[in-house]
């Protein structure tokens, strides 16, 4: 049924409680996102929002709930997904043993990469990321910023379909952002949906929809000028504070 | 408009990528060589250890088999090679076997005794007519195994105060025949076996459990998931990348062994490498395993010394096999070393092949298969729950 669905991403009553953990993570969660669209989820820490995009790329098992990801059931089917999505998670997840170039090849050889398709993506990113100066330096030695960046260049080097990108901007600086932001839009044109998470409100509001977490649920969800109009706001950030106000999520 | 997005997306069917498991073989060889301190671990250390065993590899054991053939008969009374008998039989370095000479020399030969001794029959005659008349210069036959220093200096040892206690020191001519086509070596001789296999278990032990270790404190294991990448291929990537650096490992002590400190190589070279890569896998394997019981590098380095201390004094590092308690001896079939001891003796200082060491071969094949299992088992991509 879901092949010729519209949407590239779908979750019904998705839940995760975690073993060690009493708390419901995730908690009944039901996302659409639509190709080509960008999507912001955002949230209070502890919403939910890192562990909704862990199972949805399959890294992190479900307690209940449907999920499909390009119309293929997930976990079950994850496998035949794995080349058409890009994830940059929170926590970096590079190998800081490994120079910057080292580890955007090591992703590509394992998405089956070519020499001759690696060049040229490769440079291509290092450019937009502005990482050129420092693609044989150390991950470890890498500033803040640009470990997230080198983690977006292992997210995109194989050119994905969809792109997870937990709090992919965190660390880098206003003007660099502006810029991925560009190259966001570029990647939109070309087909490539883009999942984020943000605290950054006024970067959320850029996305085509926005959805609010908390406690494991969407608690309200459309494009920036819907939730203004709704809420009666004129910044989303006024909504969040609004909406997320004296929840505490962890215990 | 879903009828395009229909054609855009072929789903790929999994088949195992080489290219996908040498990208993680290099990237494991590439992460060690960034990391100088363990790199100067696994040169550094081969070499002390050398030094110092093979200073420290000197002394005597207890327990040592040996076979005796007492031939001589009674001459005005008294039977001396009965009364030496006695006394070895009262001193606990050796445990004695009555046998024919010939037979003893097969066993020694074969490795399950280390001498067999041979009382001529006009032993206490001419012991006589030498105190009488000192024409005659009496002779006592030993068939030694002389490439473990410790073990022929307990055997030689009991035997000369055996004869002196029985005897005196009268000049008796004890006749030594070396084992093994004349093998002789030097407690660094000896060593150098011991420590490849030692080495080969502690290092590889650290490097495989950290290897795998990391990928779970980087998050990276959780980012591999996301990828094509198989178990399989992630399993098979390690062993590669691990048996290459084991490799090297070997090769640094083996030209230090035999070029500066002089080791010799008896046996065949490749048979050697074989047997080497053989334990290496199975470590390799092991550690793969171990790594599910470490949060961190410093829980993956501790069991190093959990693995080595047991190994040490149960494998036949520090004492040889038999010179450990009878009741501890079959403890040290459950030590891997053990096996490894055994083929790298055998192949180096004796000159063994597959014939005489294809119980240790395949206890270690065996061992292989086990952790084999285990390991595909640990890292079967099992999601995190
Ligand atoms: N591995 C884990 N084991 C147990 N509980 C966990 C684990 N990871 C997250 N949690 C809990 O699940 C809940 C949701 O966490 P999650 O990381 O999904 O939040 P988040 O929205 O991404 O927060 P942040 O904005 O801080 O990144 C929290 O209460 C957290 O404590
Ligand atoms: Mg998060």
């Amino acid at each position: 049924m879901t092949v010729e669905s519209e949407y590239v991403i779908e979750t019904q009553d998705l839940v995760k409680i975690y073993k060690t953990g009493k708390v419901k993570a995730v908690n009944g969660l039901n996302l659409k996102i639509k190709k080509g669209e960008i999507y912001a989820l955002i949230g209070a820490n502890g919403s939910g929002k890192t562990t909704s995009l862990n199972m949805i790329t399959g890294a992190l098992f479900p307690t209940s709930g449907l999920i499909k990801v390009l119309g293929q059931e997930i976990p079950k089917n994850r496998r035949l997904i794995t080349n058409y999505i890009g994830v940059a998670p929170q926590d970096y997840s590079i190998y800081y043993d490994l120079n910057l170039e080292e580890n955007v090849r090591f992703f590509a050889r394992l998405y089956g990469m070519k020499k001759a398709e690696f060049v040229p993506k490769y440079n291509e990113l290092m450019q937009i990321l502005r990482l050129e100066e420092k693609r044989k330096a150390l991950a470890k030695n890498l500033s803040g910023g640009m470990k997230r960046r080198a983690s977006i260049a292992c997210a995109l080097i194989h050119s994905p379909k969809i792109v997870f990108f937990d709090e992919a901007t965190v660390g880098v600086d206003p003007v660099l952002r502006t810029f991925f932001w560009e190259y966001f839009r570029s990647l939109k044109k070309n087909g490539v949906t883009l999942v984020l998470t943000s605290h950054v409100m006024d970067e959320a509001e850029k996305a085509d929809r926005i959805g609010l977490m908390r406690a494991g649920k969407l608690i309200a969800e459309g494009t920036p000028d819907q939730l203004k109009k709704e809420h009666n706001s004129s910044t989303i950030e006024e909504i969040f504070i609004k909406l997320s106000e004296g929840v505490i999520v962890d215990e | 408009m879903n009828k395009k997005k229909e054609m855009e997306f072929k789903p790929k069917n999994p088949t195992f990528s080489l290219q996908r498991t040498l990208a993680i073989a290099f990237k494991t060889i590439n992460q060690f060589r960034r990391d100088r301190r363990t790199l100067v671990l696994l040169t550094i250390v081969p070499v002390i250890t050398m030094l110092v065993f093979g200073l420290a590899l000197s002394g005597e054991v207890n327990n040592v088999p040996i076979i005796i053939e007492n031939n001589d008969v009674l001459y005005s009374g008294i039977n001396l090679g009965s009364n030496i008998t006695t006394v070895l039989e009262g001193d606990n370095r050796v445990t004695i076997t009555y046998d024919t000479y010939v037979s003893g020399i097969d066993l020694v030969e074969k490795g399950k005794s280390y001498a067999s001794i041979l009382i001529p029959a006009n032993f206490s005659q001419s012991i006589a007519h030498m105190l009488a008349f000192g024409n005659v210069t009496p002779s006592f036959y030993v068939y030694i195994d002389a490439t473990s220093p410790t073990v022929r200096a307990s055997v030689l040892g009991a035997v000369r105060e055996a004869m002196e206690e029985s005897i005196g020191d009268k000049g008796i001519n004890l006749v030594q025949t070396l084992a093994h086509d004349g093998a002789e070596f030097t407690g660094l001789d000896v060593g150098i076996p011991a420590i490849i296999a030692f080495e080969l278990i502690f290092l590889l032990v650290i490097v495989g459990v950290i290897t795998v270790t990391r990928e779970k404190i980087q998050g990276t294991q959780d980012r591999l998931f996301a990828t094509p990448l198989k178990s399989s291929e992630r399993l098979l990537g390690y062993v590669i990348g691990l048996l290459l650096i084991a490799t090297i490992m070997v090769a640094i002590i083996l030209i230090f062994g035999i070029f500066v400190f002089g080791a010799k190589v008896r046996g065949n070279a490749f048979l050697l490498i074989f047997a080497a890569l053989l334990f290496g896998l199975a470590h390799v394997f092991m550690s793969v395993f171990l790594a599910n019981f470490a949060q961190n590098e410093l829980q993956a380095i501790q069991f190093a010394p959990l693995t080595a201390i047991p190994s040490m004094a149960l494998g036949g590092l520090l004492i040889p096999v038999v010179g450990l308690p009878v009741w501890l001896q079959p403890v040290s079939y459950i030590v891997p070393l053990t096996y490894g001891i055994n083929l790298f003796e055998g192949i180096m200082l004796k000159g063994w092949g597959f014939k005489e060491l294809w119980v240790d071969f395949l206890v270690v094949g065996g061992m292989c298969l086990i952790f084999f299992v285990l390991a595909v088992i640990s890292v079967r991509n099992r999601m995190r729950d």
